[in-house]
Formats: C-alpha cells, structure tokens, sequence
C-alpha cells in the first residue's frame, strides 16, 4: 500500500526542514556526550561575542538579517540565532560562508563559536574579541565608536593579526 | 536476504537547493540492495571525505556527525525477519538520499497516552551530502526528514496506532523534530546514550500531515 503525500505538501516540508538536520537512532559506539550536544560547555561570552561582530558587521555594511542570509547563502533563522542566542553552535559551513563575506579568518570565527579550541599559543583572539565586543552596546544605528569597535574586532579576527 | 526490490513504491519529490525546485523522487517501502550498495559505494567515501575536512578544520569529534558509525547493512541483517519491523528509502536521481527503519513493538511515554502502541523510529540518516553538520557545503536535496515522519505517522495510522510516533533524536537534529515536527520533547533518557525523546500524538500528527497540504 503506498502512502498520499503531495507535491504541494513536499515543497513546504522542504523549506521547513532547510537547514535542519535529521538524524535520529542510538549510536551505539564511542558515544562522545552527556549532554545537550557540546554548546553548554563552550564559553558563552566568546559566543556573544561572535554574535557581536556578526551584527556590528552587517549594520556597518547596511544589510539586513534577511539580505546577508542571502549574500552568505544560510539561513535567515541560523543567522538570527548566531546574532541573539550565546547557547546557539552555529554550523561549520555558515561559519565558512561569513567568513568569506566578511573577509576574516574561518579559524578564528569557528574558535569564537566553540566549534574548535584555540591553541595555547594563539588564544589571545578570543579574549580580545570578547572584550572589543563588552565594548560594544545594542543600538539601532552604528555609531563612530561602534565604528571603532567593529574596526578593532576585525583587525583581532584576520587572518594575519599578530598576538602577543 | 536483502530484497532487491522494494513492496511499493510512493512518489514523493524533494527540494533541490541549487535550483530551488522541487524534482521527483521515489519513498521506495522497504530498503532494498541497491539502497546498501548506495550507502557502500557512495555515502561511506563522501562522509570519510566530509570528515577528513572536519578534522583538517580541527573541529572537535564531539561535533562530527554521531551517526557515522552506523553500519546499515547490519541494521537489515537485524531486521529482515522480523514482520515488526519495517524499512523506508528515498530515491532521487537515482541515488538513495536517506533511509529509515522502524519496530512496531514499542509502546508510547507521553503523560496521557502511556502504554499506548506507536511506531518507534529506529533509525533515520540523510545521505551525507543532504545534511547541514558537514562541511562546507549546502545540503543538495531537501525534505528528505519530513518525508521519512510523513511515512512513519501514516504507517502508524495504518496499524492503528493513531498517527503516534516516537524516536531519539541525535543531538544535531533536536531542533527539527522540536521546531519542525513540533515532537513533544520528553527530555534527555539516561538509557539511550542520553539522546533526547520525542513523541507525536495523535492530535499532532494529524497537524504534521495536514499542514502545508494546501499551502
């Protein structure tokens, strides 16, 4: 007996599900987590800070949530999450795609997140990212010291950017 | 003996992100061989490739994909004689895009409807290259999760379980079945590798199968 599903039903379905992903079933072998997947045990104020820069980030190049989803080809709701929520681990490729719209480093982005550790060595991004953006304060439109900030966040997060 | 050809066939059709049109595509009632010889020659070497730049990335293994161990040849093996248990695989260009097993045995949790008989996904995986969690790449086919309950809830209908389903959701893919299948979350269960439970009552599939019907 086969089943009734539409096509109309099919194509909202798959831009429910953008996005998402769907596993489910016991893994059975080197189960690796006894928690809610990992983001509870990355720092959050790095997180916010990547949050942070994203949205000083697409103000400063006067894009709303929805025009830099569709410039970095993700998502609207990972984006509004990346932006507002610190427990939200964003996906490597998102990351990936900011980092090319942004013209910063994926390593150090995916380091903010959580998504990779930092080495000793090279650490120092993180802290200073997270105090550049405890700099920074919510408001509508970018001020010249948000300028500075945001400036100040992306010499931090390039590729090339020297720590002591 | 892995059948090699599948009970029934449904048309389905799935979102092909690069073209944002939908395209035909098959929900084939019974994982057959080709579908393991897809998963063997196609997802295996695409999901060690995937791994090999999460690891060049240095993403830490607690992020990889949980469901790369599952060995799907062994899961049929498991399954083939057992009349309550049943397999589902989505077809498209050819391939097979995902795939998903189910035991008609288990018996459902949620306050209200404890006891009560449902269809409990065993297990349910996108190939590699339609899933978000690897890579740098965008998913290619779309839809292939919603599909897969879609079946689950009307095989569910079909024993006369009322459209209830319930399964353990690997920790990448909680906000699906929370937000998109609007599952009720029945929390973290210490005796399934700490994996998160979901259930849908029969109120809620119903809502599952009409929403977007007429959309």
């Amino acid at each position: 007996m086969t089943f009734d599903i539409s096509k109309t039903w099919c194509r909202n379905a798959g831009a429910r599900e953008d996005g998402l992903d769907i596993g489910a079933g016991v893994i059975a072998a080197d189960p690796m987590f006894t928690h809610e997947g990992g983001a509870d045990e990355s720092p959050e104020a790095s997180r916010l800070a990547l949050g942070r820069f994203i949205n000083l980030m697409r103000r400063d190049q006067g894009l709303s949530i929805e025009a830099l989803a569709d410039k970095a080809d993700i998502e609207i709701g990972e984006l509004l999450s990346l932006e507002n929520n610190a427990a939200h681990l964003p996906d490597v490729r998102t990351l990936y795609q900011l980092s090319e719209v942004f013209g910063v480093s994926q390593e150090k982005l995916m380091g903010l997140s959580g998504l990779t550790h930092a080495n000793d060595d090279d650490d120092d991004y993180v802290e200073e990212a997270v105090r550049y953006a405890a700099k920074s304060a919510s408001v509508e439109v970018l001020t010249e010291d948000e300028h500075e900030i945001l400036n100040g966040l992306i010499s931090v997060l390039s590729e090339n950017a020297k720590h002591k | 003996m892995i059948a090699t050809t599948p009970s029934d066939v449904t048309p389905v059709w799935l979102t092909k992100r690069s073209i944002k049109e939908t395209v035909d595509a098959e929900l084939w009632h019974g994982i057959v061989d080709k579908n393991l010889a897809d998963w063997e020659a196609e997802w295996i070497p695409d999901l060690q490739r995937r791994l090999k730049l999460l690891n060049l990335q240095k993403v830490e293994r607690r992020f990889w994909p949980q469901s790369r161990y599952w060995d799907w040849r062994d899961k049929l093996r498991e399954i083939e004689r057992r009349l309550a248990n049943l397999s589902f695989a989505i077809v498209a260009e050819d391939m097979t895009q995902a795939m998903m097993t189910i035991d008609l045995t288990k018996r459902a949790r949620m306050p209200g409807h404890e006891g009560q008989h449902l269809v409990y996904i065993d297990f349910l995986e996108a190939a590699p290259w339609n899933r978000n969690d690897l890579a740098e790449e965008p998913a290619k086919f779309g839809g292939c999760g919603s599909i897969l309950i879609n079946a689950a809830i009307q095989q569910s209908i079909l024993e006369g379980f009322k459209g209830r389903i319930g399964l353990h959701s690997l920790p990448q893919a909680n906000s699906f079945y929370a937000n998109a299948c609007e599952m009720t979350d029945l929390g973290q269960d210490a005796t399934y590798e700490n994996l998160r439970y979901f259930e849908l009552d029969p109120d809620s599939a119903r809502s599952f199968i009409e929403k977007g019907k007429g959309e």
